[in-house]
């Protein structure tokens, strides 16, 4: 029993972090209406500068939030400002254009081998950060800091990007575009520069992602692929677009992950992971907590 | 017309008589000590994928012949030189195949080499068996190349089986060395070809040998989280972790297995992202204790060893690899076989090689004792070497403790582990 307890609370701490992960694909989706295929390209670009900036300043892992998720928000304005809009604009009248889906792929693979180049294929972990390996003895239940400090991070990041949707004019104008971009373009709203600005937050939060992970895990250069895949079931999971659903849907595939692995091997948790993806395509398209339309 | 023929006809009588004559001439005509040569034809991937070891072979061999050639070189053949003659396969079999087949019929060597990649060697087993021509394979681990039951074949390194035999043979010395013993017994491996490969022979091993295996995982590479396996290594309270991990997973796990300071008697790992450069780095003091299992290492403990790395290392500006090692043995153990062969005739080089007793001499810095073979043609001596990480003031590094023979001088490894 006091192992299923551990278990599901590695599961927990461990799955919030993957739903933070996945938050910045259900932002992009819910608004632009596009996969974007280059966001585990830019948690792995977030984690570089994370790495970099702890590794350089000697600083507390999260004081790097305060250089790499607004540095993350102007790269991903940007990116979207200088590739995508152009693509955007030739495909006007697409609800949900594909071309730019081929772009992120090109961002994608553009950003990992640019990273490759610069820095290597080496793994690069975080020495003496006083996160690193830090384990909460409760008894017997050996709890990981660095992921409690994740699970914190990602609750924060969700309540908040979920207040600023709800709460703010900003916030609203980005619910309103994605409602229907070509109303909201009539009510005054600068439809493209919403999609900047949706495209720098989704950006920024694969930033604050990444300033959790950099402290218990690796840095390399094809890092984001892992995340990506997982990062697509939980948002499907979870129901394209929806910022609670997202972190839900993390919690469940962490769930599966740290409790399954007791009862079967390790490898076919992936296989129930990917079979619930499956079911849940068939049984509910929308996501399990997705709502018919889109916020 | 017929006159024409009949020239033509006449022609290629005297053509074939001259021939004939010259042919039953060859063997007869005394070896003139300055016009011998031994032609060495050696097939490795000098571009492509697997360019960067096929070059190290090369620099390898080069060095040996070097040396062997600078010495006098094959004394019962007056004196004759090595001449290497080298063809790239760009890791691919048919490009090795057809390298082989030119190799040996223009080129007329006497003696093939190669082909690192066992996809490559394989086939050109083959075509040396049809011509009779010896091959010599320093390293091509997969097992099959020495199971076709061919005559002409020797494979110096060991093959891909002898790995886990190793791991479990090092295994049994370490309990008698410090008269600790270990019963159970974890295996935790990538769940690809390779770890489940290595799985199979271990679980094999373990039953023959009468360990108890407590714990069987295997665990997709592309994990993101290895906790949940860590916990089970902790709960199923094994006394000895054995490990086939890929770069990242293997930092992961041995991150992890401290964060929940899981007691091990030992992790025993088997290369991989275990010996991948940056892991020591990014493991850190965590890595230290671990046993790995290499083809090689530097420090290794033989006559002339250090002075060959450095050697090599002022040479061409790299340390001596498992693969370079082996490359440079075979052309001194190819040396060896000439000298007692004192004919050019492949066939004699084969049997001469057959009967390779190679124990000492400028070639012997690996880790085993010597070059034997058996009737397949695999070196039955070959082993390969465990290394254990430690820190010994300069860092952590890969120190050689096994076979006893090559450890690092003054080094006792450290089993069991300290608790955490």
């Amino acid at each position: 029993m006091l192992f299923l307890i551990e278990d599901a609370i590695n599961g927990i701490l461990m799955g919030s972090i993957y739903g933070l992960t996945a938050l910045g694909l259900t932002v992009i989706f819910g608004v632009l209406k596009v996969i974007n295929f280059a966001h585990g390209s830019l948690l792995m670009v977030s984690m570089y500068a994370a790495y970099w900036t702890v590794a350089l300043t000697g600083w507390h892992p999260y004081l790097a939030l305060v250089i790499v998720a607004p540095a993350m928000f102007v790269f991903g304005y940007y990116l979207q400002d200088i590739v995508i809009k152009p693509i955007f604009k030739a495909e006007q009248d697409v609800r949900e254009p594909i071309t730019v889906i081929i772009v992120t792929t090109g961002v994608w693979y553009i950003l990992d081998n640019l990273t490759l180049l610069l820095f290597g294929p080496q793994y690069r972990t975080l020495q003496d950060n006083p996160l690193r390996g830090r384990m909460l003895e409760i008894g017997q239940m050996l709890i990981s800091v660095p992921k409690l400090w994740g699970f914190a991070a990602a609750v924060l990041t969700a309540s908040g990007l979920y207040l600023f949707f709800q709460k703010t004019r900003l916030g609203r104008a980005v619910r309103a575009t994605s409602l229907d971009r070509q109303a909201a373009s009539l009510m005054g709203i600068n439809q493209y520069k919403v999609y900047n600005i949706a495209f720098g937050i989704g950006t920024a939060t694969a930033g604050i992602a990444a300033v959790t992970l950099v402290p218990f895990y690796n840095v390399f250069p094809t890092v984001g692929v892992l995340f990506d895949i997982k990062g697509f079931i939980i948002v499907v999971l979870g129901g394209l677009g929806s910022i609670g659903g997202a972190l839900l849907g993390g919690i469940i595939i962490g769930l599966i992950e740290s409790v399954g692995p007791q009862f079967m091997t390790a490898t076919w948790t992936e296989a129930i992971v990917y079979g619930l993806f499956l079911l849940v395509l068939f049984v509910k398209p929308s996501g399990l907590f997705g709502v018919r339309y889109d916020w | 017309m017929k006159a024409r023929t009949r020239t033509n006809l006449w022609f290629q009588l005297a053509l074939v008589l001259t021939l004939g004559t010259l042919m039953a001439w060859g063997p007869a005509v005394p070896v003139q000590a300055q016009d011998v040569v031994v032609k060495v034809g050696n097939i490795i991937p000098l571009s492509g994928p697997s360019a960067s070891v096929g070059l190290q072979g090369k620099q390898a061999r080069e060095m040996a012949v070097e040396e062997i050639n600078a010495a006098g070189g094959i004394q019962s053949l007056g004196g004759a030189k090595l001449v290497m003659l080298y063809a790239d396969s760009e890791s691919k079999p048919e490009k090795g195949v057809a390298e082989a087949e030119r190799l040996i019929n223009t080129e007329k060597v006497h003696v093939l080499t190669g082909c690192w990649n066992s996809a490559v060697t394989y086939p050109v087993t083959a075509v040396a068996e049809r011509y009779g021509i010896p091959f010599i394979v320093p390293v091509s681990v997969a097992d099959k190349i020495t199971e076709q039951g061919f005559k002409n074949v020797f494979r110096i390194a060991a093959k891909d089986s002898w790995w886990t035999r190793d791991q479990f043979a090092f295994l049994k010395d370490l309990q008698e060395e410090f008269g600790t013993k270990v019963s159970k017994l974890a295996f935790v491996y990538e769940n690809g070809d390779w770890g489940k490969g290595f799985a199979e022979q271990w679980k094999k091993l373990a039953a023959e040998q009468g360990y108890e295996v407590v714990l069987d995982e295997p665990y997709p590479s592309t994990a993101t989280d290895l906790s949940p396996v860590v916990q089970k290594i902790r709960r199923a309270r094994p006394d000895v972790l054995m490990l086939v991990s890929n770069a990242a997973d293997a930092i992961l796990l041995t991150n992890t297995l401290a964060e929940y300071k899981v007691n091990l008697k030992a992790v025993i790992t088997s290369g991989g992202g275990h010996a991948d450069p940056s892991f020591l780095k990014a493991a850190g003091e965590n890595a230290r204790y671990l046993f790995d299992i290499v083809e090689w290492e530097t420090d290794i403990n033989k006559p002339g060893a250090q002075e060959a790395n450095a050697k090599y290392k002022a040479k061409y500006g790299q340390n001596l690899t498992g693969e370079a090692v082996d490359a440079y043995l075979a052309m001194y153990v190819l040396a060896d076989a000439l000298e007692r062969a004192g004919s050019l005739d492949p066939a004699k080089i084969r049997e001469a090689l057959a009967a390779t007793n190679y124990r000492s001499g400028p070639g012997m810095i690996v880790g085993y004792d010597a070059v034997e073979f058996d009737e397949t043609g695999q070196n039955e001596h070959a082993s390969l070497v465990m290394v254990q990480i430690n820190d010994l003031g300069q860092g952590l590094e890969r120190i050689t403790v096994w076979p006893k023979g090559a450890r690092r001088a003054g080094y006792t490894p450290v089993f069991p582990m300290p608790a955490r």
